[in-house]
C-alpha cells in the first residue's frame, strides 16, 4: 500500500499539513492498483462520497470500477475549514468548494503517476500520458498500471503546476453512478456510529428534562438500581450550561439523569423505572398556541427595515396605491427524526479522549471538548461514520460532549450513549419557526407597485438581523422592503437548523405570489414570467445574486413538463413554487385532486439548474428526497407542545410521510452551460410546501397559510 | 437471566440474557451483528426487520423469549454473497441514500416477494408502508422492487 506524501495535497489544496503527516490523504493507492479515496467530508444520505470521488478520479483517470471510499478519522490540521476544504458539511456547500480542491489534488497525483513512470522509463514526462488507471509512453506504446507507479510516484517532487482535464475528456464526472456505499448497505456491512464498538464498552441513556430551559431538581434511581446490568446513575448537571438569554448555541446541554449499564436494554428499563421532579421554568405552562399568539403580536409590531429597494414605505403611499393585499404564513418548528437515532462512543483515557460518530462537524466536537474538558485538542481523536441522516441536526456537537462527560464519570470507561426513540421526541432541538408577514399594493393600472414582507423567526446563529436582507427573489417590483425580528428569547423549543434551514418560511412568498396573481385574475405561471425580466441579476445581500433567467429556465422546464395549462377536472389542480438556493434555481410543480377534505398528490414535477451535474442519479436522488421531505412537513409536520412538553412520543403520534402516500416524482435538468457544480441536497425541500398549496388553492379556491394542512392524504400511485 | 439458544443465519447461538430483551438487541450487541438498525423502539418504522422462518417481523417488538427455535435471519444472511435480486435491483437503481433503513426495507421486501413473487403495484405499496424512510427513497425502493421480481420471473427455478 502506497501513501501520497501529504504534501502532495498541500500544494494542490492550500492546506497546511505537516509534511511528514500522511495520514488523511485523499487518496491510497494499493500495489494491485487498488484505489481508496479518503473521503473527509460527512455521508449523512446526500451522496457526496460518490460524487466526490467521482471528480478526484477522473482527474486522476482511475478506473471507476476500481475506486473504493475510506473514512478516515478527523484530522483538523490536515483538513482546516478554510473555505470548507475541512470536515464541515453543510449549507449545501460541500461539492460548490471541492470541486477545484479534488480536481486539483486529482491532476497533482496523476502528474505524479506520470513523472513516476516517465523516469522508470527513463524517458520525458511529456512522453507519457494516463488514460484508464495506466500511464502510457507514447513513442513506445507501452503502458505500466497505477498500481506499479505508487510506490514511486509517492516521492517523485511535487509539480508547481498541474494541468487540469478539458470538460470534454471527462468520462466520469457527469455521468449516472450508483452511490460506491451500496454494496455496504444492502448487505449490512456499512458501519454507521450507533454500530461503533470498542472492547469493554458500556451503554448509556439520559433522561433529558422534557421542558426547554427547565432544570432537574431531584431524582430517585432506588428501582433503576435494581435492574440487573444498571451500574450507575448520575446527572448531567456539571456539563448542563443552557443560557437563558440570547444568543444562546444548540449545542448547550440540557439537565438530566444518566442511567449506565452493561446493555442498552438495561439501561432503557432502567431510564423507563426512574422517577425525576424537574423544575419547569418559564415554559412549564406554555402550549404551542401561547407562542404563536405571541408571535402574531409581535407581527404586528413596527420595525425597521434589514433592507429595501426603492421607497421603504412604499406601501402606504397613498398617491401610488389603489389596493393592498396582506397575508401572514406560519412554518413551525419540525423534528429532524434522522432515522439512525443521535449517538455517540466515547472514552476518556489519561490521555484525552476519543469518540466515535456521524457528526456534520467534527471541529466543533474538538473544540467542545477541549472547552469543557480541557483535553487537549490534539488528544481528541474523532473516528468518522457516515450517519443514517442528519439534516442539520448532527452539525451540532451535544452528544459527544454528552458521551465524553459519561465516559469520564464511569472512571474512564468506554461507554456508548443512544438517544431513545422517545427521547428523540420529548427533548432535541426543532427547526427554527417562522411567521412571516406580507404585504403588497398594487398601483392604478394594477401593477405589481410595492412588497412588503417582515419575518420573525426562532434562531439566527447569533446574528442581530436575517440574511439575505431582502427576499431571494427575481420578481421584479419597483418597491421591497424586508423587516425582521428574531424571537429567541421567547422560544417554546430549542431550535436549530433543519435541510432547507429558513427557506421553508422564507418561500411561502411563492405562495403570496399566488395570492396576488388570483387577485388580478392571471395564470400563476404567466403571471411570475411577467414578473422576471430575461438577463436581470438580483443582489440581495447573498453571496450569490438571484438570476432572472435562470429562475425563467427551471419554471418553463417544470411547466413543460408537468403539462402546465391542461385541463382539469372539478377539484384538481396544479400549482408552482420557484426559488434559487446558494447558486442553484429549482422549480416544482404539483398536481393535485381534492375531495371531500382528502387530498391526493398526484404527481410532482420539477426543474433544477445545479450547474453542472456531477452524478445525475445521485442528484435526482436528493430531489426527490427534498420532495418527499417537504411532504411530511405539509401534512404531518409541526413539534406541538402542550405544558412545555412534546405531545408527540414516537412515530405512531409523529407521522412521516409512507409509500403509500409518496406521490410520482419526476425530475428534470436543465442543460446547464455551467462549468462548474452548485448544491443539492437542500434546494428542493422548501419548494413542496408551496407549490402543493397552490395546487390546492386552483382545486379548491381554499387558500391554507401554514403547515401541517390537516387535510387527510389519499395515496397515489407510482408510475414503473 | 436465562440461557437461549437461537438461530442467526443458520448459525447455532447460546446468549445469557434478560428473557425480556428484544430480538434487535440480542442480535446487534451480543451476536454482534449490526446490519438490523434501531429506529424507534415500537414497530413504527421498521429498521429492525429481519426473518423469522422467512416471515417479516419488527425485532425491536420480539422478545428473546418469544423467538423459541425460529430460525432467524437477517440483511447479512439474506444472501451468501449479496445476490438477491433485491440486492442487485437496490444497486442498480442507486436506491438508497443514508442507508439506515435499507435492510430493514430490503428484508421486508424479501419477504414479500417470497409470499408474492409478482406483487402488484398496490401489494407493493400497502406491503411496504410499515417501513419508514426519512429520506424519501419511496419511488426507488418501489422501482427495485418491481425489478427484482421481474429478475425473479427471469431466472430459472431450480
Amino acid at each position: 500500500m502506497m501513501t501520497f506524501h501529504a504534501s502532495a495535497i498541500k500544494l494542490s489544496t492550500g492546506a497546511i499539513a505537516d509534511d511528514s503527516n500522511t495520514i488523511g490523504d485523499f487518496v491510497r493507492i494499493m500495489p494491485d492498483g487498488g484505489i481508496y479515496f479518503q473521503f473527509v467530508k460527512h455521508e449523512m444520505g446526500q451522496g457526496i462520497a460518490t460524487a466526490m470521488a467521482q471528480i478526484f478520479s477522473d482527474e486522476l483517470c482511475a478506473d471507476w470500477e476500481r475506486v473504493k471510499i475510506e473514512f478516515p478519522s478527523a484530522d483538523l490540521k490536515r483538513y482546516q475549514n478554510d473555505a470548507n476544504g475541512g470536515h464541515d458539511t453543510g449549507g449545501s456547500c460541500t461539492i460548490i468548494y471541492q470541486w477545484d480542491i479534488l480536481r486539483k489534488a486529482g491532476a497533482t497525483a496523476r502528474q505524479m503517476l506520470v513523472e513516476a513512470a516517465a523516469k522508470h522509463w527513463d524517458v520525458a514526462s511529456s512522453a507519457c500520458y494516463a488514460q484508464s488507471h495506466m500511464v502510457i509512453n507514447r513513442t513506445t506504446g507501452k503502458r505500466i498500471d497505477f498500481g506499479k507507479l505508487a510506490k514511486l510516484a509517492a516521492v517523485m517532487a511535487i509539480p508547481a503546476v498541474v494541468s487540469l482535464k478539458e470538460q470534454t475528456d471527462f468520462r466520469i464526472i457527469g455521468k449516472p453512478k450508483t452511490s460506491k456505499l451500496i454494496p455496504g448497505m444492502v448487505r449490512g456491512e456499512l458501519k454507521f456510529g450507533i454500530d461503533a464498538k470498542v472492547p469493554g464498552m458500556l451503554y448509556a441513556v439520559i433522561a433529558r428534562c422534557p421542558v426547554f430551559k427547565g432544570k432537574l431538581t431531584s431524582f430517585d434511581a432506588s428501582q433503576t438500581l435494581k435492574i440487573p446490568g444498571v451500574k450507575k446513575v448520575f446527572s448531567t448537571q456539571p456539563i448542563a450550561g443552557l443560557q437563558i438569554h440570547a444568543p444562546y448555541m444548540p449545542y448547550d446541554i440540557r439537565e438530566g439523569v444518566v442511567v449506565a449499564g452493561d446493555s442498552f436494554w438495561a439501561v432503557k428499563k432502567g431510564q423507563e423505572a426512574l422517577k425525576i421532579s424537574w423544575e419547569e421554568g418559564i415554559n412549564g405552562t406554555l402550549s404551542s398556541q401561547d407562542f404563536e399568539r405571541m408571535v402574531e403580536k409581535r407581527a404586528l409590531h413596527k420595525t425597521d427595515p434589514t433592507g429595501y429597494v426603492g421607497d421603504e414605505n412604499a406601501v402606504s403611499n397613498v398617491t401610488h396605491v389603489r389596493k393592498t393585499i396582506r397575508a401572514s404564513y406560519v412554518f413551525p418548528h419540525q423534528l429532524h427524526s434522522c432515522m439512525e437515532p443521535l449517538n455517540c462512543t466515547a472514552h476518556v483515557t489519561d490521555k484525552g479522549c476519543d469518540v466515535w460518530l456521524g457528526t456534520q462537524a467534527p471541529h466543533l466536537i474538538v473544540s467542545e471538548l477541549n472547552r469543557v474538558f480541557k483535553f487537549p485538542e490534539d488528544s481528541i481523536k474523532v473516528h468518522l461514520f457516515p450517519s443514517g441522516g442528519g439534516f442539520g441536526r448532527r452539525y451540532y456537537p451535544d452528544m459527544a460532549v454528552e458521551a465524553a462527560f459519561i465516559s469520564r464519570e464511569l472512571g474512564n470507561l468506554p461507554v456508548k450513549m443512544i438517544w431513545t426513540r422517545e427521547d428523540d421526541h420529548q427533548a432535541n432541538l426543532g427547526h427554527l419557526f417562522q411567521h412571516l408577514e406580507y404585504q403588497v399594493a398594487l398601483d392604478k393600472e394594477n401593477h405589481l407597485y410595492a412588497w412588503y414582507e417582515k419575518e420573525l423567526r426562532s434562531y439566527t446563529w447569533a446574528a442581530k438581523y436575517a440574511d439575505p436582507q431582502i427576499p431571494a427573489m427575481a420578481y421584479d417590483i419597483p418597491n421591497i422592503r424586508f423587516d425582521f425580528e428574531d424571537l429567541i428569547d421567547d422560544e417554546l423549543v430549542h431550535s436549530s437548523a433543519w435541510r432547507g434551514v429558513v427557506g421553508h418560511g422564507r418561500f411561502y412568498s411563492e405562495c403570496f405570489i399566488d395570492e396576488i396573481a388570483a387577485e388580478l385574475k392571471v395564470d400563476p405561471y404567466q403571471f411570475r414570467l411577467s414578473l422576471l425580466k430575461e438577463g436581470r441579476d438580483v443582489f440581495v445581500g447573498d453571496i450569490y445574486p438571484v438570476s432572472s433567467s435562470r429562475i425563467i429556465r427551471v419554471l418553463r422546464l417544470a411547466a413543460e413538463k408537468a403539462g402546465w395549462g391542461k385541463k382539469m377536472e372539478p377539484g384538481e389542480g396544479m400549482g408552482l413554487a420557484v426559488c434559487p438556493y446558494g447558486n442553484s434555481y429549482c422549480g416544482v410543480v404539483a398536481e393535485v385532486a381534492v375531495n371531500d377534505n382528502k387530498l391526493t398528490i398526484k404527481k410532482m414535477t420539477i426543474g433544477v439548474d445545479c450547474g453542472k451535474v456531477i452524478n445525475p442519479s445521485g442528484a435526482a436522488n436528493q430531489i426527490e428526497g427534498g420532495i418527499v421531505w417537504s411532504l411530511t412537513a405539509l401534512m404531518y409536520g409541526g413539534y406541538p407542545i402542550k405544558n412545555g412538553r412534546a405531545t408527540q412520543r414516537n412515530f405512531h403520534e409523529n407521522k412521516l410521510l409512507r409509500m403509500d402516500e409518496c406521490p410520482p416524482i419526476d425530475v428534470h435538468f436543465v442543460p446547464s452551460q455551467d462549468e462548474r457544480p452548485w448544491g443539492i441536497g437542500e434546494i428542493s425541500s422548501p419548494l413542496g410546501v408551496p407549490a402543493v398549496l397552490n395546487a390546492i388553492f386552483a382545486a379548491t379556491g381554499k387558500r391554507i397559510r401554514k403547515v401541517p394542512i390537516g387535510l387527510e392524504v389519499v395515496g397515489s400511485r407510482f408510475q414503473v | 437471566m436465562a440461557i437461549i439458544q437461537l438461530t442467526v443465519n443458520g448459525k447455532p447461538y447460546a446468549v445469557e440474557t434478560d428473557p425480556t430483551m428484544p430480538l434487535l438487541w440480542v442480535i446487534r450487541d451480543i451476536v454482534g451483528l449490526t446490519g438490523t438498525k434501531y429506529g424507534c423502539g415500537i414497530a413504527q418504522c421498521g429498521a429492525c426487520t429481519v426473518h423469522l422462518d422467512g416471515m417479516a417481523v419488527r425485532s425491536c417488538s420480539v422478545p428473546i423469549s418469544a423467538v423459541g427455535d425460529k430460525k432467524v435471519t437477517t440483511i447479512e444472511g439474506l444472501s451468501s454473497n449479496g445476490q438477491h435480486p433485491l440486492q442487485l435491483a437496490w444497486e442498480e437503481l442507486d436506491v438508497p441514500q443514508c442507508g439506515y433503513c435499507q435492510a430493514g426495507q430490503i428484508m421486508n421486501a424479501a419477504a414479500l416477494l417470497s409470499q408474492k413473487p409478482n406483487p402488484s403495484n398496490d401489494e407493493i405499496e400497502m406491503g411496504m408502508r410499515g417501513n419508514l424512510c426519512r429520506c424519501g427513497t419511496y419511488q426507488r425502493i418501489f422501482r427495485a422492487i418491481r425489478k427484482a421480481a421481474l429478475i425473479n420471473a427471469q431466472t430459472p427455478s431450480k
